[in-house]
């Protein structure tokens, strides 16, 4: 649509002109593709390469003798410190933080959503421009306090565990992990409800109110149904972040075997002990990326829309 | 008793108010159509009769029950929306029977309510389908259907032909009319067409800034306009409203126009309204519609008090079934309605005749009628 | 489409106490409240409360543990003086003078890259498709693959140097990550990696999103492609330079992870931000206090700009 087609009156130049104009513009693309497809390539070819290799050959040269010994160790042998069980483990971890933290944050985004657009009240604004701002303050401003509630979970898990025998999740890292990304993610699955419902007919509500169905026949009959685009954008944008996060993770979870994927990692690559295994941190590294990079790859669109949406409220 | 009463309603947000007390009532049967600008409050005003808004003041009954707090599923009401507010994810059976489902309507029930309300409508060879896979006149029709599953006591349609094109508005427009006349529900209805408000009411309120201008039959508001809000609304091509003096010539008033140029025109008034004594030598407003000055030939025969003027042409369109002449008149554009045959060309100057039988007559400055 | 109010204000449902309404429709006019207020109130405790909290932790003297006896602005204090402390330089110095030059140099790069970037895709290049996802992908990783795959591809021993040596060019020298004076650079480097594909895509979105026709009406008054740009497009783009700066302050701002994955904090430290120095501060050095005083100055800062931005963006505006 704006692309600028150059007019013909320009054209007298020549072609010549315009065919190294194109030359130079292809060029210069093919030369940033190289610069953001580095990293990865080096990262990808070194985790396949032997330390032999890694130490007497190039950087840049594929791999001679391809193994998968690298992924392997790091998948279940290397080390974080001082225990030696992979990154399995971790990654587990991180699964186990980021499903329910998901869920959670979008399924209470979407009700958000919801009732800032659909049932206003007065100062529903005011609401929202606090929630909203939420998910901009620099999470150091809250960690402190944080730790400290979490630490009394805790101690109140163990008073659970003494009473009854059990600690319905009192003080589990993982847990703690779940409710710090629920807290700080609404902020942001609210904004994107709320904008999608924003544009969604009031006439479909009222008509489903004239229809009979209550509060939450509404919501779950007519407007969830009708929310799939900005359901797989809100899942997307909560994955990558919360997959991602290192800070509340390295706070709360910040050691044993309690870590998500992002900890442990920094904790393999700052591995001092022994040789440094390039490969092995290489491949460690490609494994916390994959999740990401596939939902990349599968739904680059939404991802994208994502990212937007939490950049330009539109 | 009436059917439908709205009494005294008034509705403010904050310190705006909306509806500025409606006094409306309705018959068993009756078709009342709300027609006005936009922001007059007419879809408020329906919104408030459905339940989707509050009301702050007054009353609203539907068969001498007080209806104002009761919830809109509670009501006994059906809608149909603008954009027909069909289900997008729900089948055209879907959204017919969600209503009788959310009731709590046996399965079977359901389907027997909705195989019989596809016929009435001729849709059965839709009831699978999404709303997206069908078009516009069809939406309308499941929108139709999903009011008419419910068989309530009230009818409410807000702007519902508004996103049709013109052809297909039409026949719709027809369709209701049937719709009305053999189930003989009553039906409220919104619209910013006076065409639509003209050809489906049996009553129109006129609204204008949250307040009803006038509330009559559609020949009422038609011939009487109250004022000149409601004279220029109704009717298309709108009434004429040319500025004049009330003169005197011996035994009665005459009504007098300036020209660019000429001489002025003075009409003599065989039965002029009582009021406009007071007039005399004073500015009005002078109303006529463009089907009561016409070529001679064409003037009412059996019309009692016609008086012709020379006037001076400046434009002429021709519409197929009538041809339009544009004359000025009182420093006004004045579109005189003409037989489709009328020998009549721009820039010369031609008979008119006006028939003052259909005449009104306005005060400047209250802009109410002088009766 | 028929009145103002319909518009402004959607759905007013009964939630207006009404006389001889019922216990139980009452619960019902409520639900909608109460299904937000859970979010709401964590909101407030959680944030707003939480702010409170390290603000009133920063007037203390807590060291490990948090100590809640009011002590004054002591550890602003010496955050102030430390401000000034260059030769040597105190670790607050570091941070804020990094923070500067990561800032601005963060910033402006990912703006021209991106721009450029942009301009260049809106050129109707073949293979766009293919370009697009090339330049963006690394917004999907996280600041620490970031920092581990940097870390390597600029390590003096292993990475881009030794390559270069291999191919010949031995002369050629590049151990910033290793150097205290230049490791912020580094940051700077894979930073702009990460983010500018981004900006490039929030760019392209404006340029898609002109008017075509304003575009011929300025090539039919005879401006240069360069003109056209310059005098039309990005003037019009000047919304997404606000949206592209709002995003790429608040990534700065909160850019921890990169300096622990890409340095480790680089030599002595070289190259902590705000967020690093609060961290060790709070929980490595013991001091609590100060690094609780570090957080709110990092606070008020993206308060400064987030505020205004926010309150414009929620602003009624006029229909």
């Amino acid at each position: 649509m704006s692309a600028v087609a150059t007019p013909a009156r320009q054209n007298t130049g020549g072609i010549r002109a315009r065919t190294v104009n194109r030359i130079v513009i292809y060029g210069l693309l093919a030369l940033f593709a190289l610069f953001y497809l580095m990293p990865l390539f080096v990262m990808l070819v070194t985790s396949f390469k032997t330390m032999d290799e890694i130490q007497n050959g190039n950087m840049l040269a594929l791999p001679q003798a391809p193994t998968f010994a690298p992924w392997i160790r790091a998948w279940s042998e290397v080390c974080s410190g001082l225990t030696c069980v992979g990154m399995k483990g971790y990654f587990w971890n991180s699964i186990k933080m980021v499903v329910p933290a998901v869920v959670i944050s979008t399924l209470l985004g979407a009700l958000n959503g919801y009732v800032l657009t659909k049932w206003r009240f007065r100062g529903a604004t005011l609401v929202f421009g606090l929630m909203l701002f939420a998910c901009f303050i620099p999470f150091q401003s809250v960690l402190l306090p944080m730790a400290t509630i979490l630490g009394s979970f805790g101690r109140f898990g163990v008073k659970l565990q003494n009473a009854t025998g059990l600690t319905f999740g009192f003080g589990n890292p993982t847990v703690n992990l779940v409710f710090v990304h629920v807290v700080y993610g609404i902020g942001f699955t609210t904004l994107f409800f709320r904008n999608y419902y924003e544009a969604f007919p009031n006439e479909l509500v009222k008509a489903a109110q004239i229809d009979g169905a209550s509060f939450f026949q509404i919501f779950r009959r007519i407007m969830l149904p009708n929310s799939l685009p900005i359901i797989v954008v809100t899942v997307i944008y909560q994955f990558t972040n919360i997959w991602n996060d290192f800070l509340f993770a390295s706070a709360y979870a910040g050691s044993g075997d309690v870590m998500p994927m992002t900890v442990a990692l920094n904790n393999v690559v700052n591995t001092s002990t022994g040789v440094v295994e390039y490969n092995v941190n290489m491949a460690a590294a490609m494994i916390a990326a994959l999740p990401t990079l596939l939902v990349y790859v599968l739904a680059g669109r939404y991802f994208v829309r994502g990212l937007m949406a939490g950049a330009v409220k539109g | 008793m009436a059917f439908l009463e709205i009494d005294g309603l008034k509705k403010r947000f904050g310190a705006v108010e909306i509806l500025k007390g409606i006094d409306l009532d309705l018959e068993k049967g009756g078709f009342l159509v709300l027609v006005g600008p936009s922001g007059c409050g007419k879809s408020t005003l329906l919104n408030t009769i459905a339940g989707l808004e509050t009301i702050t003041e007054g009353e609203i009954r539907v068969d001498g029950r007080t209806i104002n707090d009761l919830h809109p599923s509670k009501r006994d009401i059906a809608m149909v929306f603008q954009s027909y507010a069909l289900y997008p994810n729900m089948t055209v059976a879907g959204n017919i029977a969600f209503g009788m489902e959310m009731r709590g309507v046996p399965a079977d029930e359901r389907q027997k309510a909705i195989d019989k309300v596809a016929k009435v409508l001729q849709i059965g060879h839709l009831l699978k389908r999404k709303p997206s896979q069908l078009s516009g006149g069809q939406r309308q029709r499941v929108a139709m259907g999903r009011a008419l599953v419910r068989d309530p006591k009230l009818f409410l349609f807000d702007e519902p032909l508004s996103n049709l094109d013109a052809k297909l508005r039409v026949d719709m427009r027809i369709e209701i009319k049937r719709l009305h006349a053999t189930t003989g529900t009553t039906i409220v209805y919104v619209t910013h067409d006076q065409i639509e408000a003209m050809t489906l009411a049996t009553k129109i309120a006129v609204m204008r800034d949250g307040e009803v201008q006038q509330f009559g039959t559609p020949a009422e508001i038609y011939n009487n306009p109250v004022n000149l809000f409601v004279a220029d609304f109704m009717g298309s091509p709108a009434m004429n409203l040319i500025p004049a003096t009330i003169g005197s010539n011996g035994s009665g008033f005459s009504v007098v126009m300036e020209r660019e140029a000429r001489q002025p025109i003075s009409l003599p008034l065989a039965n002029a309204p009582a009021g406009l004594s007071a007039f005399q030598g004073k500015p009005i407003i002078f109303g006529v519609r463009p089907e009561a000055l016409t070529d001679p030939e064409g003037a009412e025969r059996n019309a009692s008090n016609i008086a012709r003027a020379d006037c001076h042409i400046e434009v002429i369109e021709p519409a197929g079934s009538d041809t339009f002449a544009v004359t000025n008149l009182g420093g006004k554009a004045v579109v005189a309605r003409l037989r489709a045959d009328a020998n009549i060309q721009p820039g010369t100057v031609t008979p008119l005749a006006f028939n003052l039988t259909k005449a009104v007559f306005f005060d400047p400055a209250t802009e109410r009628r002088i009766v | 489409m028929s009145t103002v109010a319909e518009t402004s204000i959607t759905l007013t449902p009964e939630h207006d106490a009404r006389p001889g309404a019922s216990v139980r429709s009452r619960l019902q006019d409520a639900l909608p409240k109460l299904v937000l207020a859970p979010s709401f109130a964590a909101s407030v405790v959680f944030v707003y409360g939480f702010i409170l909290w390290t603000i009133y932790l920063s007037f203390t003297n807590s060291k490990t543990f948090p100590s809640y006896a009011i002590t004054g602005p002591r550890a602003y204090q010496r955050l102030w003086r430390w401000t000034f402390e260059s030769d040597p330089p105190s670790s607050w110095y570091t941070s804020i003078t990094n923070m500067g030059i990561f800032g601005f140099l963060y910033i402006s790069i990912c703006l021209a890259l991106g721009l450029f970037l942009a301009i260049l895709l809106d050129q109707k290049i073949r293979g766009e498709g293919m370009l697009r996802p090339i330049y963006l992908y690394p917004m999907a990783l996280s600041f620490i693959v970031t920092g581990v795959a940097w870390k390597w591809f600029l390590d003096p021993g292993l990475g881009l140097e030794q390559t270069l040596h291999q191919w010949g060019w031995t002369s050629f020298h590049f151990d910033w990550i290793k150097n205290k004076d230049f490791v912020i650079y580094t940051v700077v480097i894979a930073g702009v990696w990460q983010a500018s594909g981004f900006i490039m895509a929030m760019f392209l979105a404006g340029l898609r999103g002109i008017d075509g026709e304003i575009m011929k009406a300025a090539q039919i008054d005879g401006a240069t492609t360069f003109q056209l740009y310059r005098r039309i497009v990005i003037p019009l783009l000047r919304p997404i330079f606000l949206s592209a700066l709002i995003v790429l302050a608040h990534l700065a701002i909160k850019s921890y992870d990169l300096v622990v994955a890409l340095t480790s904090g680089g030599p002595g430290g070289s190259a902590w931000l705000p967020s690093n120095f609060m961290y060790e501060y709070t929980f490595k050095r013991n001091e609590m206090a100060v690094g609780s005083a570090s957080a709110v100055i990092m606070l008020m800062t993206i308060t400064a700009i987030i505020v205004p931005y926010l309150y414009s963006e929620l602003r009624e505006k006029p229909r």
